[in-house]
């Protein structure tokens, strides 16, 4: 079991960020059990933008739930950045999610009575980042996410995709290894969505920030470089696999 | 942080907030008009006790209260009277001769403490002609005058001009007897007291009791009450045959009745607290389900579970302080009013207040020395309050809380 101190782990370009192996989760498992995530294998790596697609109570949420170490799996492990999170105590997973991993929520979940840099700033807070770099850093997110002059403005007087903008900076805040984001664009008009999407293929692209979504919105598919479809608790189907065998079918036609 | 989300999240809920702060204002007006109340009443029962009863100190034969035998008188007692008036801190002194004996009238009798008394010197020493109700000070040209109290004079039906016999025993253990002619009717605060005892001119007393020119107690007022434990201390060491003793141990009941007061007066305020605390509990246990989706993203985002005790704690402490200048604000306003004007509580009774030894109008006082205690109550009251919401705000799992389940 590592450290506290040791959670935070460095992945190299292109490394595994995410490694999770014959993961499943089961519900009602004393009466008639029932699989919400059967038997799962799932590798990302450092500057994937991902989409996790699939019907409604096909196991999007309750897979990412795992992967962001809210929830443990009943079977399989999950590797992140070298550290198996589901041998984590409590304690130390929520030392480990301040450390490596952003959620970006559907409904924003911005604190209501903070202003918006204080939002972004709170999670540095708990990191125990100095006043000097905390407040450079805000600048910095702000820019990136364009509401520079939004800072002071508490959520309720900010518009949804405002404030979506603001759960994107709030995830950045700690430098994380990756963001989950939860249906993010789900209570977002088309140009808000639109907006925010945009922002993040740009860190996605410029900072090489690993994205994992789940979603059912066509605009974030479109946008996406790598769909895993779930149906059932299983993936059905994972467009990296069928690029690597095309890749390999090419391959092989060529030679 | 951590504080402001907490200040602001009192604030959310206004009307809730400034309804249990108002509750809190209230709940500590009232505690410290208790204790306001309390302080006065005891200091009334305190000056009565001194002033008009037992004084500061008194000074008697070793063994004169034993039995109260005439025969022990104070040695010298003139002698010491004087030294005694020369002490630094003392304002007077006046001797008394004491026995106990009986009261009869021609319907009935009654047992009772005869004090024989030096007119001029008693009234300053215990403010018996400021007693007086009914009649005249003692006429130094009558003899076997006789004042009673009021109490005791409805209870044997005796008015001013009455006749009664006193029957005590002398030095010799001879049973004497003397009629006397009630002179006046005085009433003190303390009803009990009026029943027991009746005054004599030292004169009649001593020439029944074949004592001459000597008495069996002297009693002390000082200049300050706090001078009490060192003028015993200075009489101790120059009288050490005598008998010193503090109001204290005169009236060990006043001092017993004092102590029980203030740890009643504690039990009242938390009391009050205790009831206010299950208003706090239900306002911070409504504030955390309302924001059960807000604590399972923090502590998704990684705000460990002393940070979201931390928040609960103050938001509890903040709620529970807010309220708490508001109410020791009224309460020294109200106080401070009637420790000027007084507060007649005769419409509870006169004769009730008397009986207990009590005056009728009270003089409240500001305790402040009490405050400390009470800010200590209203301090745990608050951590106490915190516990079962904080309680209910860790236990909650982030995955479920995110989807607003409690």
């Amino acid at each position: 079991m590592p450290g506290l101190s040791s959670l935070r782990g460095e992945t190299e370009r292109g490394a595994a960020v995410i490694d999770a192996h014959n993961i499943s989760k089961v519900y009602n498992s004393k009466t008639i059990p029932v699989y919400a995530v059967n038997n799962v294998h799932l590798h990302l790596e450092r500057g994937e933008f991902t989409a996790l697609v699939g019907p409604s109570g096909s196991g999007k949420t309750t897979l990412l739930n795992m992967i962001g170490g809210l929830d443990k799996p009943d079977e399989g492990n999950i590797i992140i950045n070298g550290v198996d999170i589901t041998k984590l105590s409590a304690n130390e997973l929520i030392d480990f999610r301040l450390r490596n991993i952003g959620f970006v929520f559907q409904s924003f979940n911005l604190i209501p009575v903070l202003t918006a840099k204080e939002n972004v700033e709170f999670i540095m807070q708990l990191q125990k980042m100095n006043r000097e770099e905390r407040n450079k850093r805000v600048i910095k997110l702000f820019k990136e996410i364009g509401l520079e002059d939004k800072l002071n403005v508490r959520p309720s007087k900010l518009s949804g995709g405002q404030q979506q903008r603001v759960a994107v900076a709030r995830a950045l805040a700690s430098k994380p290894q990756f963001i989950l984001a939860d249906e993010p664009t789900a209570n977002l008009d088309s140009a808000s969505a639109s907006n925010l999407l945009d922002i993040m293929a740009l860190l996605n692209k410029e900072e090489n920030i690993t994205f994992l979504f789940s979603t059912h919105d066509q605009r974030v598919i479109d946008r996406a470089r790598r769909v895993i479809t779930l149906v059932d608790g299983r993936i059905a189907k994972d467009t990296a696999e069928v690029n690597t065998n095309i890749l390999h079918t090419s391959l092989s036609e060529t030679n | 942080m951590i504080f402001i989300m907490a200040w602001r999240n009192i604030w959310r809920n206004k009307m809730r907030s400034i309804v249990i702060m108002l509750s809190i204002a209230i709940g500590l007006f009232a505690g410290i008009a208790v204790l306001a109340l309390y302080k006065g009443m005891m200091k009334s029962r305190i000056r009565t006790t001194i002033d008009a009863e037992a004084g500061h100190i008194q000074v008697h034969d070793v063994n004169f209260k034993k039995d109260y035998e005439p025969k022990f008188t104070i040695v010298n007692g003139e002698r010491v009277l004087n030294d005694i008036r020369k002490l630094p801190g003392v304002k007077t002194a006046a001797p008394r001769s004491v026995t106990k004996g009986m009261l009869a009238t021609t319907t009935g009798s009654a047992g009772v403490q005869i004090n024989g008394i030096i007119p001029e010197q008693e009234y300053e020493a215990s403010q018996l002609k400021q007693k007086i109700i009914e009649g005249k000070v003692f006429d130094s040209a009558k003899k076997n005058e006789v004042m009673i109290g009021k109490k005791l004079a409805n209870k044997m039906k005796l008015k001013t001009g009455s006749k009664l016999v006193l029957t005590f025993t002398d030095t010799s253990g001879s049973i004497v007897s003397g009629a006397f002619r009630v002179a006046a009717i005085y009433q003190s605060a303390n009803a009990p007291l009026d029943e027991r005892n009746v005054y004599v001119t030292m004169h009649d007393m001593n020439a029944l009791l074949t004592t001459g020119n000597t008495f069996h107690e002297i009693v002390l007022l000082l200049k300050n009450d706090e001078d009490v434990p060192a003028v015993k201390q200075q009489l101790l060491q120059r009288f050490p045959a005598y008998k010193i003793e503090s109001w204290k141990e005169i009236s060990p009941e006043t001092d017993l009745l004092v102590k029980t007061t203030d740890q009643l007066s504690y039990i009242l305020m938390t009391i009050i607290m205790f009831a206010l605390a299950f208003g706090i509990i239900n306002t911070m246990l409504m504030a955390i389900l309302e924001r059960t989706r807000e604590i399972g993203m923090m502590v998704a985002l990684g705000t460990n579970k002393v940070k979201i005790f931390l928040l609960v704690l103050l938001e509890t402490i903040f709620l529970t302080l807010a309220g708490t200048p508001v109410g020791i604000l009224i309460g020294w306003l109200a106080t401070n009013y009637y420790s000027k004007h007084g507060l007649d509580l005769s419409g509870m009774g006169k004769e009730m207040m008397s009986s207990f030894g009590y005056s009728t109008v009270i003089y409240p006082e500001f305790p402040a020395d009490k405050f400390l205690g009470v800010m200590l109550i209203v301090f745990i009251t608050a951590i106490l309050s915190c516990l079962f919401p904080a309680i209910k705000a860790l236990r909650l799992k982030p995955v479920e809380a995110l989807q607003g389940l409690p």
